[in-house]
């Protein structure tokens, strides 16, 4: 019973192992699967090319995409064809990262975010613009006005994953 | 009866008739032999080289012409050197065929592995994803992983614009032909064709504007992969997200069966619309094709212009009622017209809509007008198609006779019919007063004058005297087995079809053939279901406008009498109360006193009567727009404040109501309606690479109506008009039919802009010549009242002094009539 | 041996055999006449089915035989020559329709009276207008000498012959795709069955004979079956003229009985090989043929349609034998029969359409010192894939020089693999 006792003494005196959250944020994990991120190339060009694999792959039919067409004077991806509606319904979504394993162009990735609260039923729609990542330096945003036969394909040559 | 043959495929016996090819006779017990090439409409060409299987043949000793037995007592084969194409190797008896040996999985894997090493990764961008024979077969015979270099792949044209409504990608190509066959074989515009050898053998098109043929979305449904596509659905959803309904095309009197895909849509605030139309398999009517127009022309009920609320006139203006308000306000003016009353039904209504307004116009003791330049639907009634004709089963021993009708501008999938009915033996007559597309399949073709077109008919009857110009002919017809008369709208207007009609059912009568199988009457008309309303008691009024005139209650339905002649206009304004139903505001319906707004046919149950007399049922595929009611459902609303309820609850119910009723569709109900069978080809999704992405029907082939009525030659017809003769330095100016036209059903389908036949007169050469005319300058021409400009084509295969314009293009034409032309900056000059 | 020791290459025995005087004054269109006026077209054919004649053009399939197998209840019939003359190392059918024109027309004409054609037709290779238009002035020098038309010698048997011109496809040289191509439509060949002695141009039964093959009956009706067949082997009798081409000293073609042997034809026909070096390996059918390795056996083989095949595994097909020396690299000869394969494919069928172009890029690789290691047996691989699959000849035979090529010269190709750095 002593020992018992010495041991709750003892914890007294540890460090806490609570987070102050939301002042202090733990860091994820690698392969943190949290809110979706539709990615962009370096050049600022979406990479998602409106071919609702993703949706097709969902298994709680979270995701909802229509395609229209690009073209060179209004640019959004590589190709032909880019997603012109994307809608991700936070309620449905199970996070299992399917649609990260179905897209063929990397577009559709599970970021870190985990931040996904909202007051009404709509705010669990998230649009391509709420989705879309920001554009990095050297980039342009979307839509762009393009070289004509410049980025002519739509799928690029992928790699193995890293992680 | 053919020999049946018994051969064993995979280890399964089959038994089935003698000239089978294997791949079909695969296809009997559920064995799916892979293919690309082979569509089993069109001849085989054996050139993919998947279907390749093993065959065994026995062995035959040739002295005794007994089969060679093994030791253990079974027939000794012989096994080719070399595997054998299974869609162009007949059956035989005995014959052993193995799809499932080592060599043949390999073979597969090899083809497909040759034909990836081209094909472009597209299946995340292609709209063909999901419904792909190429995905499938990959998936289900070809290699894992590429052992080619991606920099080597052939680059070729991609996202290539064939006209306004195709797009070809070259790189998708898997060279199988189907789509050069097809526009070859089977639809005879041979507008797209292989160009270059080898690798780069491509597809091109040769016709101005590009893929010129009215049949160009079918290679989009039989192409195995993504090359052909539609303009109008690219990109516009995956295969599986969308729903799926049976429908019947509303836009000409075949009554092609098809389904329709629907989907909710971001673009339009979420609500429900039609992704695309598809062919639905019923090989008694439309096989498992149909024409562009109903393919690409159905934007019409989505648009944004369409009546959401009913009007009423108050202090002269329409304005928004409520419902209560609209049908008692209909009621009142109806009820004070009573038995003036005029129920002025147009084709697009469904057999219920119709039944509900020959009702109320009947309990009020009004007449029942059909608004149709065409006659004789009573006489189709009596001597029509009978029950178990099929064009599928005609052929030799068969004469079939076209009157006045450019069938495949009429009714393009009747152009199909009755061509391939004559490339199978029958004798095709056409009687028209210019060259048509049709005459190519002719075994004689009969150039009659415009006017006296009902004359030749009347000529080719038996026991009269045949002049020698018609002898050939008339032999023909005397030694028909079967007879199918069809008469179309060439030059006519609605005496001279009523006078056709009458000659036409009087040739059939004389035949002897009326009342059997694959012999009858069609009319080839204006509407989906002209046939039902004259089934339903309506009928076409020579003097229209005085009818309307005279007239104190004018009830119309899908019906722009008005928007389509000044001297309708009038009578309309001269009318007393007019009540309207209709999907957009019309002319007609600004003159109306009540206006209310209809459902379109997609969003809502119904029927429709066919050509051949055949009912189709439709089901619904999108809501009903707000703010609007189902024709049938309205004019019971008004019935009932009129006092004669209707009990019309829903489709089905008319239906009954109407079957109880109406001695055509006596017995008849919905569930006979929705009756399927097995047919053949199979087609639809279970094996799309066999048939193409066309629908299975399992949703119904409809019911053929027995004939109904009597015919007496000359009665209720009057003789053909005389010809006329046009005044001095006037010219007689006849109205034909274009299947692309400026009607409302069309023209919202944007993507048809290009196509649309405009205000064009045609005339010959010599003619032009004589009235100052020149091609492509534009001329004015004063006609029925009103003046306006006109383009003008020049055609050497016209007759001469006669011009040609089409109906439905803006222009005030219903019936032949004598125009004067002028040049734009001059004065109308009367008295050349 | 007679004092005439040229029966088809007359003009280098006659000058002057090109025009029709010359030709009629030794002994030129008597056979024709002597099968209008005195024959049978069923004698004629059995006469020519006797003399063990085979076709010239590369099947070997002996020619009465393939007469007689047109129905005698569905007309019209026709004769098509085939002059597509496009087989790589093969030249044999233009020096005669060059220099011996009318021994090849009054074949052609002697063929469409034993099958009972009226109408006949010649299809040139596109390449050969020139010729063309010579045939044309023949053919019209023939017809005003009234060897052509309208009831000739006075019987009721009428001729009219018609030349057609190509566009520059190999293909065209397969019978059923010629017959496309005579029909004004894509040069593709067509399904067999049904073969064209049943439904051949126009729909119609339809001969097709080789130049070569046509050229032989003037003799053969002259001085009989029992003539032509103590010539060359007994199954494969008569005449043939080989192209004899590559690494040789006096290439050209060269007119021998069936049999002689490969060493004859290199050696004492053709002089043997330039700078003294020896003979790595020889083609017998042009490209469409497999590499055979020039050792002793191989040359000592006779060349006639069946020692070739069942020794050497090579056919014979229109004698062209092209001879390749020890400094040529097979890889290199291999990739330029691959091209020529690839450019010529019609691409009606897959293996074909998909496999030359696959190979060639292979090819190209291995030549340029581009490739891996893997990639030799991966070439060899895809050949593998494409036999027995294809719907023509074309597509079978361009496998041949690759697999035999691979086969028995592979150091050839693992020595440009090794080249350079692969990747």
């Amino acid at each position: 019973m002593l020992r018992g006792m010495w041991t709750t003494l003892k914890s007294m005196f540890e460090k806490p192992v609570t987070i102050q959250y939301p002042e202090e944020k733990r860091q994820v994990r690698t392969r943190f699967r949290g809110r979706h991120v539709l990615k962009r190339y370096d050049n600022g060009l979406e990479r998602c090319i409106g071919c609702a694999l993703c949706a097709a792959a969902c298994p709680a039919d979270a995701i909802f995409v229509e395609a229209s067409e690009n073209t060179d004077e209004a640019r959004f991806s590589p190709g032909e064809r880019y997603a012109s509606t994307y809608e991700i319904n936070m309620i449905r979504c199970i996070f299992c990262g399917y649609c990260e394993d179905a897209c063929p162009t990397e577009a559709i990735v599970l970021g870190d975010n985990y931040e996904l609260s909202f007051v009404e039923r709509n705010g669990s729609i998230y649009t391509r613009e709420m989705l879309l990542e920001p554009v990095s330096d050297g980039g342009a945003p979307t839509p762009q006005q393009t070289e004509p036969g410049k980025f002519t394909r739509s799928v690029p040559e992928m790699k193995d994953p890293q992680d | 009866m053919a020999k049946m043959i018994n051969l064993t495929i995979d280890g399964h016996s089959v038994s089935v008739p003698e000239g089978t090819l294997i791949v079909n006779a695969a296809k009997k017990i559920g064995i799916d032999i892979p293919v690309f090439c082979y569509h089993p409409k069109m001849e085989p060409v054996g050139m993919c080289r998947m279907c390749l299987v093993d065959i065994g043949r026995p062995v035959v000793d040739r002295t005794t012409n007994q089969p060679v037995l093994n030791p253990d007592g079974t027939p000794k084969l012989n096994y080719g050197p070399k595997l054998e194409t299974a869609c162009t190797t007949p059956v035989a008896e005995g014959m052993v065929v193995d799809g499932l040996s080592e060599k043949v999985r390999a073979a597969r894997k090899d083809i497909i592995e040759f034909l990836l090493t081209s094909h472009p990764l597209d299946c995340p961008i292609c709209d063909k994803g999901g419904e792909c024979p190429l995905q499938n077969l990959t998936m289900g015979y070809g290699p894992g992983s590429s052992r080619f270099l991606l920099d080597e792949k052939m680059r070729l044209a991609k996202h290539l614009p064939l006209g306004d409504l195709i797009f070809l990608d070259r790189e998708r190509c898997i060279q199988c032909g189907r789509c050069v066959r097809f526009q070859h074989e089977i639809v005879d515009d041979p507008v797209i064709a292989f160009y270059q050898r080898g690798r780069a053998l491509e597809i091109m098109t040769n016709s101005e504007p590009g893929f010129d043929s009215y049949f160009s979305g079918n290679t989009t449904d039989i192409c195995p992969v993504g090359a052909l596509t539609t303009a109008d659905f690219r990109f516009e959803a995956r295969p599986w997200e969308m729903k799926s309904s049976a429908s019947i095309c509303a836009q000409c009197p075949v009554g092609c069966n098809t389904t329709l895909n629907i989907r909710r849509e971001a673009r339009a605030n979420g609500s429900m619309v039609i992704k695309r139309v598809m062919p639905r398999q019923n090989e008694l009517v439309n096989e498992i094709w149909m024409c562009d127009k109903g393919r690409f022309a159905y934007h019409y009920m989505g648009s944004e212009a369409r009546l959401t609320s009913p009007l009423v006139r108050k202090n002269g203006e329409l304005v928004e009622a409520t419902w209560d308000e609209a049908v008692a306000a209909a009621a009142d003016g109806l009820r004070a017209a009573g038995a003036n009353m005029v129920g002025l039904a147009g084709g697009r209504l469904s057999n219920e809509d119709l039944f509900a307004l020959q009702q109320l116009t009947e309990g009020q003791g009004g007449k029942a007008l059909l608004y149709s330049y065409m006659a004789g639907g009573e006489m189709t009634a009596a001597l029509g198609m009978a029950p178990g004709s099929n064009f599928s089963d005609m052929g030799a021993g068969t004469v079939i006779v076209v009157a006045a009708s450019d069938l495949q501008e009429e009714a393009p999938v009747y152009y199909l019919r009755v061509k391939q009915a004559a490339e199978r033996g029958a004798a095709l007559i056409v009687i028209n007063p210019r060259e048509t597309k049709l005459d190519r399949s002719a075994a004689h073709v009969i150039r009659s004058r415009y006017g006296e077109e009902a004359g030749m008919v009347a000529a080719l009857k038996p026991g009269g005297r045949v002049p020698d110009a018609l002898k050939d002919a008339a032999e023909a017809l005397a030694g028909a087995e079967n007879l199918v008369v069809m008469y179309g709208s060439e030059g006519l207007g609605l005496e001279g079809s009523a006078a056709l009609a009458n000659a036409c059912a009087a040739l059939v009568k004389a035949s002897g053939h009326a009342g059997r199988p694959n012999s009858g009457l069609i009319g080839v008309w204006a509407h989906a279901n002209d046939q039902g309303a004259f089934d339903l008691g309506f009928r076409p009024d020579v003097d229209l406008p005085t009818s309307l005139a005279q007239a104190a209650g004018v009830y119309i339905a899908a019906a722009d009498p008005a928007g389509d002649t000044p001297a309708l206009a009038d009578a309309l304004d001269r009318a007393g109360f007019v009540v309207v139903q209709e999907l957009f505001l019309t002319e007609t319906a600004r003159r109306a006193d009540v206006v209310f707004p209809a459902a379109a046919y997609v969003e809502r149950e119904g029927s429709f009567t066919n050509a051949e007399r055949r009912v189709q049922r439709y089901y619904p595929a999108l809501p009903v727009r707000p703010g609007t009611l189902p024709d049938y459902l309205i004019t019971a609303q008004v019935a009932a404040a009129l006092g004669r309820a209707l009990d019309v609850r829903s489709a089905a119910h008319a239906f009954a109501q109407m079957a109880a009723r109406t001695p055509a569709f006596s017995g008849l109900t919905y569930t006979d309606l929705a009756k399927v069978e097995e047919q053949w080809p199979i087609v639809g999704r279970q094996d799309m690479y066999y048939g193409g992405t066309g629908y299975d029907n399992h949703q119904g082939l409809g019911v053929h109506l027995p004939l109904t009525g009597s015919f007496v030659e000359g009665q209720d017809a009057p003789s053909a008009p005389a010809r006329p003769v046009p005044p001095r330095g006037a010219l007689m100016v006849y109205p034909i039919t274009r299947l692309y036209d400026r009607g409302i059903t069309v023209t919202p389908s944007t993507l048809l802009k290009d196509r649309l036949s405009g205000p064009v007169l045609r005339l010959h050469p010599q003619t032009a010549a004589a009235f100052n005319l020149a091609q492509g300058v534009e001329t004015h021409l004063t006609l029925n009242g009103v003046t306006a400009p006109v383009g003008v084509q020049l055609d050497e295969t016209l007759p001469q002094d006669v011009a040609l314009l089409p109906r439905s293009v803006g222009l005030p034409i219903w019936e032949p009539v004598a125009i004067t032309v002028s040049q734009p900056s001059a004065v109308n000059d009367a008295g050349n | 041996m007679t004092e005439q020791t040229t029966f088809l290459l007359r003009h280098r025995a006659v000058p002057n055999i090109d025009q029709l005087q010359v030709y009629r004054e030794n002994g030129g269109f008597e056979a024709f006449r002597k099968v209008v006026t005195s024959m049978q077209p069923a004698d004629v054919l059995a006469e020519v089915k006797s003399s063990g004649l085979r076709g010239r053009g590369g099947a070997g399939f002996p020619t009465g035989i393939k007469w007689g197998f047109l129905p005698n209840n569905i007309w019209p019939h026709y004769v098509v020559a085939n002059a597509d003359e496009s087989e790589p190392g093969t030249f044999k059918d233009r020096e005669i329709m060059e220099s011996n024109p009318f021994q090849f027309l009054e074949g052609l004409m002697i063929a469409s009276y034993a099958v009972g054609a009226n109408l006949s037709y010649a299809y040139l290779r596109g390449e050969f207008w020139q010729i063309a238009h010579g045939l044309d002035e023949d053919i019209a020098a023939l017809e005003a000498a009234g060897l052509l038309g309208d009831r000739l010698f006075g019987t009721d048997y009428s001729l009219r012959l018609r030349t057609h011109l190509g566009a520059g496809a190999y293909i065209c040289g397969e019978e059923t795709a010629l017959l496309e191509s005579l029909e004004g439509k894509l040069g593709q060949p067509r399904l067999r069955p049904p073969f064209p002695a049943v439904y051949g141009l126009f729909g119609k039964p339809t001969v097709i004979n080789n130049v070569e093959t046509l050229a032989n009956l003037p003799p053969i009706i002259e001085k009989g079956a029992g003539w032509y067949k103590s010539l060359g082997t007994e199954k494969s009798p008569g005449i043939k003229i080989f192209s004899l081409s590559g690494c040789i000293n006096k290439p050209g073609n060269y007119e021998l009985p069936l049999g002689t042997t490969f060493r004859e034809l290199i050696f004492e026909h053709g002089g043997g090989v330039p700078e003294g070096r020896t003979v790595k390996a020889f083609m017998s059918a042009g490209a469409s043929s497999t590499i055979v390795t020039a050792d002793d056996a191989a040359l000592d083989t006779p060349m006639d349609y069946e020692s070739t095949q069942n020794v050497l595994n090579a056919p014979l097909g229109s004698a062209s034998v092209i001879i390749l020396d020890d400094s040529v690299d097979m890889a290199w000869l291999v990739d330029k029969t691959v091209h020529f394969f690839r450019h010529e494919s019609c691409g009606k069928c897959t293996p074909c359409r998909e496999g030359t172009y696959w190979m060639s890029h292979l090819t190209h690789r291995i030549l340029h010192g581009k490739a891996r290691p893997e990639d030799i047996e991966l070439l060899d691989t895809v050949a593998a894939q494409m036999q027995g699959k294809c719907l023509c000849a074309l597509g079978e035979f361009s496998t041949m020089a690759v697999r035999s090529g691979i086969e028995k010269f592979r150091a050839d190709f693992e020595a440009n693999v090794r080249r350079a750095p692969h990747g």
